[in-house]
């Protein structure tokens, strides 16, 4: 907390979070308590159950849906939480932001798990991995239903690139018919298409911006849905064809119209020139009270058979390379959850931007979207 | 169906017949109420709270749908028009003026419901705040206004479409005492100069007395006693009217001796010799009633056989005008007596305790059969 | 020295000051106070992961650094003048169709018997005990392509192809009216319960029908309650931010969601503070004029 009136601010918004035992830091570590804030729909399970039976420890698990939201409870301070889950590029800022504080690596001797290629890729956000530990990671990319697709694009044959689908308006003309999800976001929508043009996806260049602005603006009448969860359910029912959304999302709603029997036919794509991966990393919050529970749930998620849960539950990759016997073969054989090694290769590693290019992100996503 | 009078040729307004008004399925606030008012008449509903009066002028207004029976004005049954085609008007108790509009608007609001033309409604309404003293304060809203400056543009307001019939629901009712009783006269004298028939709603007998020309007492939703002031003070039929109106002393006794032209009735506390026949037997219970201002006080015994009794002192409240006794008889009634202060020194020195007489004359006194 | 301060101190606050002091030392605590703060951020800048502070002491001088950058930048994007006008425009929408709503509904409230009246204002407040958030969505469920009002028009044989009714002003509309009709029916309902029934039998008395007696008596006495309902929903609706998000679309873009945006998305605390400020300026000129003719009616109420 650098400034006096964001504290002040704080001792305001502290009725509203876990405040039992904030006062005394040292004593609160002594409490059986655990407040994790993980995205939602995010963990297997028996995850939390199997960890309070072990250790004692009472967790109390919240739920957030946007990196905007747990960033802008970090930056009020005073969130209580022990555990948060921020995507890499996010926890970049905050850790520059002095928000979150150093693991004790001495008390995470499953850290030797991790498989080391993920935690060079890590250590562009965090220099020296010393503050993330990457839960699982995924990539934004295009979903299809592969049926209905063929059947929009008529006689069109597939583009060589998968972006290409969502990018360029003589396809997207087509698909309007049965249905384009966009996420709803610019912090995924914009990269993509500067992904798409070519040019530096995480740019710090404002006119780049403008340039994903004007490939974006021809396909907005084709999209018909602007979602980050409801996706998952409409593709799997056959009401939208096609989804610019993430990987295991994807996965997800081709398991639900398998075991549903919709007869709908879901792929998650990988793009010719990479996906846009991202990492939901670990973190210990500056100010948690209880730092050292903390470092004994990251060390329990490290087990690999742990690990392996997650990704069983929720179709995205984990990064621990001693889990992978026990991930189950139908999702360990999936080559769009655990990309093969050229894929992999080609993975857009995410990076932040700093305030006025994101401001110029909202600000173009807007007009995108409203035309204001 | 025209009334019929002997007396006097009056021609008939209003004309009540047989009116009936049940609420609740069982409630009869007014049970079979037949009346004729005159043109030009000032007609009072006299009663306490709950005897009908107020239903009765409802149902004229028609804000009530009587259960049965008609109303005629001028002739015609208007016992279903709604109250907006009557040609009725009605000062409502606590004058219900409008708060958002002033007194000019107030006034002219019913005669812009009729469209009269502007020069015209200009002219009336002028005419009307000059007839209630209200000329200066046109542009003021009714919360400025005093509430005696409230009635008159309450009463402006009433009369400014020359109605057949004005209704009067207790019109003196929330204004204090004092200016009551200068408002009364004030108020008639205004309905005389329009000369507009008026039914006039109250619970207060000085000022039906005052105000009325005829009265009609309720009680339990029917007409005790219809008549004039003097009829109704002077010969009371019943010990409810003779109660309700002034004070009186009633003698409960029975009837020894009936003639056509006095009868003698005995009581504990003395023997009456009423100068007036009535329709009755020997042995039958009457009360006699007897207004406290017709008795007179002595401190000798009056020499005659009846009309007198004697009393001790009981109180005495000292009126300025006149001063009313309170005897205590032998049987332990009290006697109410008033006496005019003829001279500034005719109390007579009667003080507390004092033995004292009090005689009457024997036209002084009605005998009440019911 | 300190018995006189004492003494003061206990003048001050005895009696009529004590009892004003607690709810004003309330309203300062959680109206004013927050209001400050969110006033100091809109004249900063953000840093990385903070505020920065516009006070600065140093070598025993205060240093006040005043941005007003963030109401300057107003100017520069036409993004905020349209959507405050269009936040007005969809408040103004959603308050006259609750009024031209409310206003026959609190009326026959207000006529009603009153032993039912308990029982209808108790109706009026009854959606109140469910989750706002599960009220709006069931809008959703309704308004899709294939939610209930279009199978119903097409089992009608009405429409043959599905109403785009979702995400378009007509589905805001709906939701903005459905939330905040209670909110102009309650004041109306007290106001129109207050009124003199007699003030309505001399209008007819006096010869206007019961139309006329509605619109010149009834109306124009109900005017504190038309305009303190009018308040309540205008001013929240203005700021609205879940009822666009969850049913607005593309063309029912309004302040809140620049507002979230600003918070959240660019992480722009002072602008976003900016941004409140200047739409708590524009809500206080409706209440500025109200409450002024509040003053001026109040004394007109009883004589």
């Amino acid at each position: 907390m650098k400034s006096p009136f964001s504290k002040r601010l704080a001792v305001v918004l502290a009725a509203a979070v876990v405040t039992a035992g904030l006062a005394s830091s040292a004593w609160a570590d002594k409490e059986k308590v655990l407040n994790i804030y993980n995205w939602s729909d995010y963990i297997a399970p028996d995850t939390i159950a199997n960890f309070e039976k072990e250790t004692g420890i009472k967790v109390r698990y919240d739920n957030f849906d946007s990196n905007e939201i747990l960033h802008a409870k970090l930056v009020a301070g005073q969130t209580g939480y022990d555990i948060v889950v921020p995507s890499s590029q996010w926890a970049k800022i905050q850790i520059q932001g002095g928000l979150l504080q150093k693991l004790d690596k001495s008390k995470l001797p499953n850290w030797k798990n991790l498989d080391p290629s993920l935690l060079t890729q890590l250590s562009k956000v965090d220099p020296g991995n010393q503050y993330l530990v990457d839960w699982l990671w995924g990539y934004t990319t295009v979903g299809i239903n592969v049926d209905k697709v063929k059947a929009a694009l008529g006689g069109m044959p597939m583009p060589d690139n998968a972006w290409e689908l969502v990018f360029n308006p003589k396809y997207m003309a087509k698909l309007k018919s049965c249905g384009v999800s966009f996420l709803d976001s610019p912090s995924e929508i914009l990269p993509a298409a500067l992904h798409y043009l070519g040019k530096p996806p995480y740019s710090q260049n404002v006119a780049d911006y403008n340039a994903a602005y004007n490939v974006l603006k021809p396909i907005r009448p084709y999209v018909t849905l602007f979602s980050s969860s409801g996706y998952i359910n409409d593709m799997a029912n056959g009401s939208i064809c096609v989804a610019l959304g993430w990987s295991g999302d994807i996965n997800i709603a081709r398991r639900r119209a398998i075991a549903n029997k919709s007869g709908q036919n879901i792929e998650a794509l990988v793009p010719k020139n990479g996906g846009l991966a991202f990492f939901d990393t670990m973190a210990i919050p500056v100010d948690a009270p209880h730092p050292e529970n903390a470092l004994m749930f990251i060390n329990y998620i490290l087990r690999p058979e742990v690990d392996a849960s997650l990704t069983n539950t929720v179709f995205y990759a984990n990064p621990n390379k001693a889990s992978l016997k026990y991930v189950t073969p139908v999702v360990a054989n999936n080559k769009t959850i655990f990309l093969s090694p050229e894929d992999q290769k080609k993975l857009v590693i995410p990076d932040a931007v700093n305030n006025d290019v994101r401001r110029v992100m909202t600000r173009l996503y807007t007009r995108f979207k409203t035309g204001v | 169906m025209a009334a019929v009078k002997d007396d006097v040729v009056l021609e008939d307004l209003l004309r009540i017949d047989g009116l009936i008004k049940v609420f609740d399925g069982s409630v009869r606030a007014v049970d079979n109420v037949s009346l004729t008012v005159a043109k030009g008449e000032i007609f009072a509903l006299l009663g306490s709270s709950g005897c009908g009066k107020s239903t009765l002028l409802r149902m004229l207004a028609g804000f009530e749908t009587p259960t049965a029976g008609r109303i005629y004005l001028s002739g015609k049954d208007i016992t279903d028009l709604p109250p907006y085609q009557r040609p009725i008007n009605m000062m409502f108790q606590s004058y219900a003026l409008f708060p958002h509009l002033n007194v000019w608007d107030n006034v002219a609001f019913g005669l812009r419901r009729d469209g009269m033309p502007k020069d015209e409604l200009a002219e009336r309404v002028e005419s009307m705040l000059k007839l209630v003293q209200l000329g200066k304060f046109a542009k003021r809203k009714p919360h400025q206004l005093s509430g005696g400056q409230q009635q008159r543009v309450a009463l402006a307001r009433s009369l400014a479409k020359r109605p057949k019939l004005l209704l009067l629901d207790e019109p003196l009712g929330a204004l204090d005492k004092k200016l009551r009783e200068s408002t009364q006269l004030e108020l008639v004298n205004i309905i005389e100069q329009v000369g507009v028939t008026c039914v006039l709603v109250t619970h207060d007998q000085e000022e039906a007395m005052t105000m009325a020309s005829r009265i009609a007492v309720m009680n339990e939703g029917y007409f005790l006693q219809i008549g004039t002031p003097d009829e109704i003070y002077e010969t009371p039929n019943s010990r409810l009217v003779a109660d309700f109106i002034g004070n009186v002393n009633i003698f409960e006794g029975e009837v020894v001796e009936d003639e056509a032209d006095h009868v003698t009735v005995r009581c504990p506390e003395c023997l009456h010799y009423v100068g007036h026949g009535i329709t009755g037997t020997p042995g039958m219970a009457v009360g006699v009633a007897l207004r406290p201002e017709k008795i007179h006080l002595s401190r000798e015994q009056p020499d005659k056989p009846h009309n007198w009794c004697a009393g001790d002192v009981a109180d005495i409240a000292y009126f300025g005008a006149h001063t009313t006794y309170h005897l205590t008889l032998v049987t332990g009634m009290t006697l109410k007596v008033q006496q005019p202060n003829l001279t500034r020194h005719s109390g007579q020195g009667l003080t507390w305790g004092d033995r004292i007489y009090a005689h009457w004359s024997q036209d002084a006194m009605v005998v009440l059969t019911q | 020295m300190l018995a006189r301060l004492i003494s003061r101190f206990r003048s001050v606050f005895r009696g009529r000051n004590a009892v004003i002091l607690v709810p004003m030392l309330w309203l300062f605590v959680l109206s004013a106070v927050p209001l400050l703060i969110v006033l100091n951020f809109s004249f900063s800048e953000m840093e990385i992961a903070s505020v920065a502070s516009i006070w600065k002491w140093a070598d025993d001088a205060l240093t006040i650094k005043i941005n007003l950058g963030n109401y300057l930048y107003f100017g520069q994007d036409p993004l905020y003048f349209d959507t405050y006008l269009s936040s007005l425009k969809f408040a103004a929408i959603t308050t006259l169709w609750c009024l031209a709503l409310g206003y026959p509904f609190a009326y026959f409230m207000a006529r009603a018997q009153a032993h039912l009246r308990p029982m209808l204002v108790m109706l009026v407040m009854l959606p109140f005990w469910t989750s706002f958030l599960l009220r709006i969505y069931a809008w959703k469920t309704l308004l899709v392509s294939n939610g209930l009002v279009n199978q119903l028009l097409m089992a009608l044989g009405v429409i043959h192809t599905p109403l785009q009714m979702m995400n378009t002003p007509f589905s805001l509309t709906i939701g903005m009216v459905y939330a905040y009709l209670p909110f102009m029916i309650l004041p109306l309902y007290a106001n129109l319960v207050k009124l003199d029934v007699r003030l309505l039998e001399a209008a007819a008395d006096l010869g206007a029908s019961p139309w006329k007696t509605f619109w010149l008596i009834t109306v124009p006495l109900s005017k504190r309650g038309i305009i303190a309902g009018s308040m309540l929903v205008f001013i929240p609706a203005v700021g609205e931010y879940v009822i666009p998000e969850l049913l607005g679309g593309p063309d029912t873009l309004m302040i809140g969601r620049v507002l979230w945006d600003e918070f959240f998305s660019n992480n722009d605390w002072p602008m976003a503070s900016a941004v409140t400020i200047v739409m708590i300026l524009l809500i206080l000129l409706p209440i500025t004029i109200f409450n002024k003719y509040n003053a001026e009616s109040k004394s007109e109420e009883q004589a």
